[in-house]
C-alpha cells in the first residue's frame, strides 16, 4: 500500500478564550490514502472545521493552540513548522476551498487577475525561482530612529514604491497567462470562458464562483484539497453540478480529498471513507458504505436516522435526546454517553472508549465505542 | 365562516422596478423590473400544511411575504377567509395580522438581542393591544413548554440559547396570538439533522393542537415531505408543480420537479458514482423571456416551450397535481432518476422509499 497523503496522529487543539479553554479537536487520528477521498460529518461545533483549518495551520494562532499530536505530510510534522515557512508548503502541497465563495474571492480583482495569480505562483514555483520568506519583520528598534533631515523628502528619487510598485509588477507577471487561464475555466465546465475572465466576483452566481475557487484549487495541482462545506452555500441542482464536477476531476487530476461537511446525502455521494465526529472526538471511521449499511458507533446510527425521510402520516421523526455538550466541560468518558440509548457505567468511567478497530468490519473500520456489537440492535 | 380555503391567492403579482441611469431616462430605454413573483395562484385551507419548495431567488420568500402582508403586490388578489385584504391599511391592517404570522429563516438576525425573552416573544401580543405585562408573562410561562422551552427563561436573552432554542423563540413569538396561519420561512435550514428533527416533530403536533395552517417555505424537499399536506413547487416566480405531497414528491411530472428531486443527495452509498445531467444556472429574473421559465434548462424542450407560456393544468393519469408544462403527457412517465447517469453505465439505484 502506498504512504498515506496526510497522517493525522492523536491531534488536539485548543481555543483559549479569555480564562476559558475550550478543547475543540482532542486526540483525533486519521490518514488520507493517496487518491481518495476522505469525508468528515459531525454537527456543528464537533471541530471539524478547525481540524480543517488546523493542517494546512490556517487556524488564528492564538486564541487556537495546538496542544498535542502531529500531522505528518511529505514526511514533515507540520506541526512543528514555523508558521512563516507554511505558505511553501500550501500551494502545491495542500491546497483549500471553502464554504462561502464570495468571501475567499478578492471583490476588487477580475476572474482572470485571480486564477492568473494561482497558476503564476506554481509557475515560478515549478522554476524553483519561488522565494517564500514571510519571516515576521524584526521589531522596530526605536533607539535607532533616524532623524528626518528638513527638505530630504524633496530629494528623494520619485520612483513609485510599495504597495503601488507591487500591484504593477503584480499586474505585469499576470499577463501572458490568458490561454492557461481558460483552460483551466474550461475545465471546471464554465461556459463562455472569455466573458467570465473580465468580471468580477459579484457578478457571478454562486455555483460559478464556486467553480472558479476549485478552478484556482486545482491549477496548483494540490496533493491535497481540504473542502470545507463547498456546497453548503448552494441550491440543489447547482450543488449536483459541482458535485458532479469534482466526481469528475478526482479521476482527472488524481488528487487525494478531505471533504467536510454537515449532510450525510453529499457525503455519501463523494466520500471513499468517513469519519463522523461528535465533541470534539473521531468517534467513527471507515469505508463509507460499511458505515451507512452497519454504523458500529451509536452516535453514527442516531445521526442516519435523524435524516427526515418520511411523511407525518407516518410517525414522529427520530431525534437524538438532549443536546450537544459543552466543550468546556464535555461529559467524563465516552462524550456521547448522556444521550446514548446503550450507555452503561463503564461508558462514563474515564478514559473514555479508544478508537479501536471493529470485529467483523473492514480492516480499516474503527469505533469508538465499548460495545460496537450492541449497536446494530438499536431500533 | 365561509367554507372556501382559508388563504387565497389569484394571480399574485410582484415586480420589484429596478432604477434607470440618466442616460437611460434620456435614451427612454423601458423600464425594466425584477418579475419576483409572477402571476401565483394558491389556496391554503384552515388547518392544512402547504409546502413551497423551490431554489433560491425562485420567489418562494416573496410570496410568503406577500400572503403574509409584509409586501405590498403589484397585481393580483388576495383574500383571507373569503374578505379582500389588500385594502386593509392601519389599524385594520394591525388588526388582521394576529391571524398570519411569520417565523423567519436566520434565528439570529430575528431576535433582537438587547431584548429579553418575555418582551421579544410577548411583542405580538403586546402589538394587538389591552394586555398588562403580568398578564402577557403568564400566558407566555403556558405558551413556552408547547414550543419545548422551560417556563423559567423569560428573563433570559436570546444568545443564552442554541440555535435550536432560538428557532423555538421565533415559533412561539407566531403561535403566540393564536394565528390562523404561520408563514415559516426556511425554519430549519440554519439546524443540524438532529436539531431540525426536533422542531419539525414539534411543528406537526403543534398543528394537531392548535388546527393552524402553515405556509412552509424551504429548499429542504425532504422537511417538506414530512410536513406538508400540499406541496407547490416554485421556479423563476411561477408556480410550475402544484399537488398533495406524495403525488409530486413521488410521480413529479415537472422536468423542473424531476431536476429538482433528483439533485438532492441521498445518504445512501450506492449512489456514489451517479452524475447529474442538468446543466446552466438559474437565469435573471429581470424582464424574462416569453414561455416556459425552465426552457433553457429543461433536457425535454421543444419549439413551443419557448414562445408560449405553459399554465397549470389537469393532467390525465397524474397523482392530483397541477402541472405547467406542454409535454407534460409525453414526460409523465420519467422517473427523476434518469436525470442522472452513473459512470459505467449501470442502472441509476433507485431512491430508497421512505420506509
Amino acid at each position: 500500500m502506498t504512504e498515506p497523503v496526510v497522517q493525522i496522529q492523536n491531534l488536539s487543539i485548543d481555543y483559549v478564550v479569555g480564562a476559558g479553554r475550550f478543547r475543540a479537536v482532542s486526540g483525533v487520528s486519521l490518514e488520507v490514502p493517496q487518491g481518495h477521498v476522505v469525508g468528515i460529518v459531525g454537527e456543528t461545533g464537533c471541530g471539524k472545521s478547525t481540524l480543517a483549518q488546523a493542517i494546512p495551520r490556517l487556524l488564528p494562532e492564538p486564541p487556537a493552540t495546538i496542544g498535542e499530536g502531529r500531522v505528518i505530510f511529505r514526511g514533515i510534522d507540520l506541526v512543528k513548522v514555523p508558521l512563516w515557512k507554511m505558505p511553501a508548503i500550501r500551494g502545491t502541497g495542500i491546497n483549500m476551498i471553502f464554504q462561502e465563495p464570495l468571501n475567499s474571492l478578492n471583490p476588487s480583482f477580475r476572474i482572470y487577475d485571480q486564477v492568473a495569480e494561482a497558476i503564476y505562483i506554481r509557475r515560478i514555483r515549478d522554476e524553483g525561482n519561488l522565494v517564500i520568506d514571510h519571516r515576521p519583520p524584526a521589531p522596530f528598534d526605536y533607539s535607532k530612529r533616524p532623524t528626518t533631515e528638513a527638505g530630504e523628502a524633496l530629494l528623494r528619487p520619485i520612483v513609485p514604491g510599495g504597495a503601488a510598485a507591487r500591484a504593477v509588477r503584480g499586474r505585469r507577471r499576470r499577463e501572458g497567462l490568458r490561454d492557461e487561464v481558460l483552460e483551466y475555466l474550461r475545465l471546471v465546465r464554465i461556459n463562455d470562458p472569455e466573458t467570465i475572465l473580465d468580471l468580477y466576483p459579484h457578478e457571478l452566481s454562486g455555483g460559478m464562483r464556486q467553480r472558479v475557487m476549485i478552478a484556482m484549487a486545482l491549477s496548483e495541482k494540490p496533493e491535497l484539497l481540504i473542502a470545507d462545506e463547498p456546497t453548503s452555500a448552494l441550491d440543489v441542482t447547482i450543488q449536483a453540478q459541482v458535485l458532479t464536477l469534482m466526481k469528475e476531476l478526482i479521476e482527472e487530476v488524481n488528487t487525494s480529498i478531505l471533504f467536510i461537511s454537515h449532510d450525510l446525502g453529499v457525503i455519501a455521494e463523494t466520500a471513499d471513507e468517513l469519519g463522523v465526529m461528535y465533541a470534539g472526538k473521531l468517534v467513527e471511521f471507515g469505508p463509507v458504505a460499511e458505515l451507512f449499511e452497519a454504523p458500529r458507533h451509536p452516535y453514527t446510527k442516531a445521526l442516519l436516522h435523524a435524516a427526515p425521510t418520511r411523511y407525518k402520516s407516518e410517525g414522529p421523526l427520530a431525534t437524538i435526546a438532549g443536546n450537544v455538550p459543552n466543550l468546556s466541560r464535555p461529559p467524563s468518558g465516552c462524550r456521547f454517553h448522556p444521550r446514548c440509548p446503550i450507555a452503561r457505567p463503564k461508558c462514563r468511567a474515564m478514559p473514555g472508549p479508544p478508537l479501536e478497530a471493529v470485529e467483523g468490519g473492514s480492516a480499516n473500520h474503527r469505533s469508538a465505542c465499548f460495545f460496537p456489537g450492541e449497536v446494530a440492535s438499536i431500533p | 365562516m365561509s367554507s372556501g380555503p382559508l388563504v387565497e391567492a389569484v394571480g399574485l403579482e410582484k415586480l420589484f422596478p429596478l432604477t434607470r441611469s440618466v442616460t437611460e431616462m434620456y435614451r427612454g430605454t423601458p423600464r425594466r423590473a425584477i418579475h419576483a413573483v409572477d402571476g401565483v395562484s394558491l389556496a391554503i385551507h384552515s388547518g392544512e400544511s402547504v409546502g413551497l419548495i423551490g431554489e433560491s431567488g425562485s420567489g418562494k420568500t416573496t410570496l410568503g411575504w406577500l400572503i403574509a402582508r409584509l409586501h405590498d403586490p403589484t397585481g393580483g388578489e388576495l383574500r383571507f377567509a373569503g374578505e379582500d385584504i389588500l385594502p386593509l391599511r392601519g389599524t385594520a391592517l394591525r388588526q388582521w395580522r394576529r391571524n398570519v404570522q411569520v417565523v423567519f429563516q436566520d434565528p439570529v438576525g430575528s431576535l433582537d438581542p438587547r431584548l429579553k425573552v418575555w418582551q421579544i416573544v410577548g411583542e405580538p401580543l403586546r402589538a394587538q393591544g389591552g394586555i398588562s405585562k403580568s398578564e402577557v408573562r403568564a400566558r407566555l410561562r403556558d405558551l413556552l413548554p408547547t414550543v419545548g422551552l422551560p417556563p423559567d427563561c423569560l428573563d433570559q436573552f436570546p444568545h443564552e440559547f442554541s440555535g435550536g432554542g432560538r428557532q423555538r423563540l421565533s415559533l412561539a413569538r407566531a403561535l403566540s396570538v393564536n394565528p390562523k396561519l404561520v408563514v415559516l420561512d426556511e425554519p430549519t435550514s440554519a439546524l443540524d439533522v438532529a436539531v431540525q428533527a426536533q422542531i419539525l416533530n414539534r411543528l406537526v403536533e403543534l398543528q394537531r393542537e392548535r388546527d393552524v395552517a402553515y405556509l412552509l417555505i424551504t429548499h429542504n424537499v425532504a422537511a417538506v415531505r414530512y410536513v406538508a399536506d400540499r406541496v407547490a413547487v416554485m421556479y423563476l416566480g411561477q408556480t410550475v408543480e402544484v399537488g398533495p405531497v406524495r403525488g409530486v414528491l413521488e410521480h413529479p411530472i415537472h422536468p423542473y420537479t424531476k431536476a429538482l428531486l433528483a439533485a438532492v443527495p441521498v445518504a445512501d452509498a450506492r449512489r456514489r458514482h451517479t452524475r447529474f445531467k442538468i446543466g446552466g444556472d438559474v437565469p435573471s429574473l429581470v424582464n424574462p423571456p416569453p414561455g416556459c421559465r425552465f426552457a433553457p434548462r429543461c433536457p425535454f424542450v421543444i419549439d413551443r416551450c419557448r414562445t408560449e407560456d405553459p399554465l397549470l393544468r389537469e393532467i390525465p393519469g397524474a397523482s392530483g397535481q397541477l402541472v405547467a408544462c406542454h409535454r407534460a403527457e409525453e414526460v409523465r412517465d420519467i422517473v427523476p432518476e434518469s436525470l442522472l447517469t452513473t459512470v459505467d453505465g449501470s442502472p441509476v439505484p433507485k431512491v430508497a422509499a421512505p420506509a
